[in-house]
């Protein structure tokens, strides 16, 4: 079995070399956030952080992942509280079908971890990695503009 | 007569809040689960076998060596399936899920079970199977000559669709000026984020279907009609889908689960790859419109004549797009036009978002600005001029397949005091663009920035900046497949669960069907659930298509509302209220009041009237259903949502870039239930319009007919950055008299508004109209035409 480090904690998946860290994390893990569209790195919805760097997972070999820190989804919540981000998607309703919305929500970490206080058009260009054919590109824009602010107003809180 | 009530939809306590939607945690959190995240114990994978002809027969097929890959437990094969034909909605297919015949580059031919999907991919890559080639044709034009290959049995044209009113000859005559038009329309994708996937599991001889689907009724209405079996034996659990616009309604992929699955004895899950979903699932249809219109030198529409041709590919049968963009230009006393739907070997065409709002409605609004132009009229007062009001005429009913006479015999059996609250017939009952374009051009400041016809707004260099106003018009939802239903059940502690059987595609109906219940109930939100994929609880409902899920669903979910509230009042008025009237209770916050406090100043929770209601049947009944107790009146002969965009371009005349630097939607939807859920999705259809009209084309093999571009790497969608994110959406609410607190329908015509605004802007900002996709080859293109044509 390999060992992976996912969302802090250590992980077995099977020792196959032919499958993409998506699927591992998706039917090993249980991990269905990680979403799977294109399957060739354009859409950005299984986007997921390895080392703190947002990666397309579905472009990825399981393997290649051992040993390395693996932030999903499901990792950002603390319990019932929201990732302030994940909150700011909420209230600004930065989704429709919410398929691409975990993998905007950890672009949009990344971006943020960069760049904490960005320009509505620096949010714009830094998401457009991703694609929403749904089209909230505009709320999408303005819930980063949120998260951001909720995260400098906690660093604010804890200094 | 209904009055026509502007204060309907006015301060009420749930509707007209944008409330967070319902499942905006599971979103955030990414548990909400799709087709592709469900699974059944035991289940084994299937993968179908696509056609690689554009046109064949199956003349053998050998499955021996994919018997021994291992995992695989068996083969569907056309010799498997019952010869009958199943329809989707609006015949958006309709053919035998397997015939032995492959009319399309990736039909479906056959499919294999395995235990594996990596199994099912092998064994489906080892199946021979030996075609007899038959002669392909991919143009419409030529499809439709005498001697075409025939593509189905029924031959390749559907009888024209078609629409007329006044006399041509007289509009003719009347005009000043006069335009033509030849304009042809390429293929747009779903491209839909987010793939899908179906299970089907038998239990006996009934199937449980699960997949994502914004149809559910209509996809028990298509195994029903697949598998002869009845509709009683059937279990559709639709999901939430992806991105859809149209897609996920019925589909062939999930028939062909149902019958593998029973043909293994197994649960099956087919998930589809993003490849399958863009190149064998459906797409808009190509269409090319001829025409002319003509005016007056005042610049009053005299007449219209149209020929659109509409390519259904293999297995659509559609022969009736658009009459709600020419109707919204309805002021026109003379008309006529016709539709041809065309079948070709190229992938099934269906209704994509808009439905010739987005082609015919393009040629209708481009004509009309060339007419504006030679009379000098700007674009918003051609508009004002010449589109329909509330009060107006529809032309709709003047149409060859006689809509009025279908409509007289809908209301025939209803009695006459079920029809006296109704609005008129083939009148336009609310709303229409003027007001719309009068409080969008002060917003966008449309006089200040008006430069005039094929005048940039601003030069330098290379750069052409340009302003343009586009508007779409739409029906609220279609009563001719069926009555739209819906059932509220009120639960013992109070609560309520609503079921209606809609799509959740991510336009917040799990939300808004539940505001308008929680709104009649008097209920919070928060104490409304719904029920949206399960046709074993929900009745039957045409689904999330055609604008309908607010107005017609929406209609029946108050509906239904309204008779628990019925229910529950007349109990309460016995039990609680000394005997009075139950017309003198209401509800208020999850309990029974009397509307005169100094009468009764008591409160009865919900509960408590639920408790009694116990007590007195013997504990026979726990809860209050509620159904719709009237009919819904034709609402496709009065019901219209509208949008106007405003946009501005900049061109780039070396390159032929196109960049969106300002967008203004507005829109008239009635009363708007969930002001933020309504705008999103405006500006969702403005984008998806955007892209319409400078990027998306489906690139098809000339030999083949074969998709060229079905992935996201080649089929070009715009992103975050290619549309302005400070765009405004305004709205105008004139509230509708039939709809729920005065709603319509949204989802279709601010498509339509945004692909005219792109397009004007761009003829405004570089001198010539540019046909859509207006890419960079295409904008060099014209642009050289034109300036060969003055040299």
């Amino acid at each position: 079995m390999t060992v992976l480090k996912v969302n802090g904690r250590p992980v077995e998946i099977s020792d196959r070399g032919d499958r993409t860290l998506a699927d591992a994390l998706r039917n090993d893990l249980g991990l269905i956030g990680t979403r799977v569209s294109c399957a060739e790195g354009e859409c950005g919805s299984c986007t997921i952080l390895v080392d703190g760097q947002p990666s397309t997972s579905c472009l990825m070999l399981a393997q290649q992942a051992e040993g390395k820190e693996i932030t999903t989804i499901e990792g950002l919540a603390d319990g019932d509280n929201l990732h302030p981000i994940q909150q700011a998607f909420v209230e600004e309703q930065g989704f429709q079908c919410g398929f691409c919305t975990p993998g905007l929500i950890i672009s949009a970490k990344a971006f943020l971890a960069e760049n904490p206080n960005p320009t509505a058009d620096e949010v714009a260009v830094g998401m457009s990695g991703n694609i929403c054919r749904c089209g909230a590109y505009p709320y999408i824009v303005k819930a980063v503009l949120r998260g951001a602010e909720k995260i400098r107003a906690v660093a604010l809180a804890a200094e | 007569m209904a009055k026509h009530d502007k204060n309907i939809g006015k301060g009420l306590k749930v509707v007209g809040h944008g409330l967070h939607v319902k499942d905006a945690v599971e979103k955030v959190t990414g548990t909400i689960r799709y087709g592709v995240d469900y699974e059944v114990q035991n289940m084994v994978h299937g993968r179908i076998i696509r056609c690689p002809h554009p046109h064949a027969r199956i003349t053998r097929i050998d499955a021996s060596k994919a018997e021994d890959v291992p995992g695989f437990i068996g083969i569907l094969t056309h010799d498997d399936v019952p010869q009958n034909d199943w329809e989707a909605a609006w015949f958006n297919y309709r053919g035998k899920v397997l015939d032995g015949v492959g009319r399309f580059v990736g039909d479906d031919m056959a499919a294999v079970a395995a235990t594996t999907p990596e199994a099912a991919e092998k064994a489906a890559e080892l199946v021979e199977i030996d075609y007899e080639l038959l002669p392909a044709v991919f143009c419409m034009e030529e499809a439709r000559k005498d001697g075409a290959p025939q593509i189905r049995d029924e031959g390749n044209e559907r009888d024209p669709y078609g629409v007329a009113w006044g006399d041509v000859a007289v509009g003719k005559a009347a005009a000043d000026h006069t335009v033509d038009c030849d304009i042809f329309y390429e293929s747009q994708q779903y491209a839909p984020l987010g793939r899908n996937a179906c299970i089907a599991e038998w239990m006996g001889d009934r199937v449980n279907v699960i997949t994502s689907s914004q149809t559910p009724s209509e996809l028990r209405d298509g195994i029903h009609e697949a598998l002869g079996i009845p509709l009683s034996k059937i279990r559709v659990q639709a999901l939430p889908s992806g991105s859809s616009f149209g897609q996920w309604w019925s589909n062939n992929f999930m028939m062909i689960a149902v019958l593998l699955a029973r043909k293994v004895g197994k649960a099956v899950k087919i998930e589809l790859d993003n490849e399958e979903c863009m190149a064998t699932v459906k797409r808009r249809h190509q269409e090319r419109t001829r025409g002319s219109m003509g005016c007056t030198a005042e610049g009053e529409l005299t007449y219209f004549e149209f020929d659109h041709l509409i390519d259904n590919g293999g297995y659509g049968f559609k022969d009736d797009v658009g009459f709600f963009c020419v109707d919204m230009w309805g002021k026109n006393g003379h008309g006529d036009y016709q539709i041809h739907g065309i079948n070709t070997n190229m992938v099934t065409a269906g209704c994509m978002r808009g439905v010739g709002d987005c082609t015919l409605g393009a040629s209708v609004e481009r004509m009309a600005d060339q007419l504006a132009e030679k009379v000098g009229i700007d674009p918003v007062r051609f508009r004002i001029k010449n589109q329909i009001v509330a009060g107006d005429e529809l032309r709709m009913q003047h149409s060859r397949h006689n809509i009025k006479g279908a409509v007289d015999e809908y209301i025939k059996n209803v009695p006459e005091h079920l029809r006296k609250d109704w609005p008129e017939l083939f009148k336009l009952s609310a709303g229409g663009t003027r007001a719309l374009l009068e409080l969008g051009s002060e917003h966008f400041g449309w006089d200040q920035r008006w430069k005039g016809w094929a005048t940039p707004t601003h030069s330098d260099g290379s750069i052409r900046r340009g302003i343009g106003v586009g508007t779409g018009a739409h029906v609220c939802g279609v009563e001719f497949e069926g009555a739209s239903n819906a059932m509220v059940r009120m639960n013992p502690d109070g609560s309520a669960k609503v079921h209606a059987a809609v799509g959740r595609q991510g336009a917040g109906a799990e939300t808004t069907q539940a505001m308008v219940v929680a709104e009649e109930l008097g209920l919070p939100l928060d104490q409304v659930a719904i029920e949206t994929g399960d046709t074993d609880s929900c009745p039957w409902n045409h689904g999330s298509l055609a604008s309908s899920t607010m107005y017609r669903t929406g209609w029946a979910s108050r509906e239904a509302a309204r008779d628990v509230k019925r229910q529950l009042l007349a109990i309460a008025a016995k039990e609680f209220f000394d005997n009075v009237d139950p017309d003198e209770l209401d509800v208020d916050d999850g309990e029974v009041v009397h509307r005169d406090p100094a009468k009764h100043n008591q409160r009865i929770r919900f509960a408590d009237v639920l408790s009694e209601l116990r007590s007195e049947t013997l504990g026979q009944t726990s809860s209050i259903t509620g159904s719709p107790r009237v009919p819904m009146p034709p609402s496709t002969t009065f019901a219209r949502q509208f949008g106007a965009q405003f946009a501005e371009v900049e061109v780039d005349v070396e390159t032929g870039q196109i960049k969106l630097l300002d967008f203004l939607c507005v829109q008239d939807s009635g009363t708007v239930v969930n002001p933020q859920v309504l705008k999103n999705q405006i500006i969702g259809a403005a984008i998806c319009g955007s892209g319409f009209a400078i990027y998306e084309e489906m690139i098809f093999d000339q030999e083949t007919g074969a998709l060229e571009n079905g992935n996201l790497l080649d089929y070009k969608l715009l992103r975050c950055a290619d549309f302005p994110h400070d765009a405004e959406v305004l709205f105008v609410e004139d509230p509708d008299p039939v709809g729920p607190f005065g709603a319509r329908g949204a989802g279709e015509s601010p498509i339509a508004a945004g692909i005219a605004a792109v397009a004007q802007a761009v003829h405004n900002a570089i001198g010539v109209w540019v046909d859509m996709p207006m890419t960079p080859e295409r904008v060099v293109a014209a642009i050289k035409a034109e300036r060969d044509r003055h040299t």
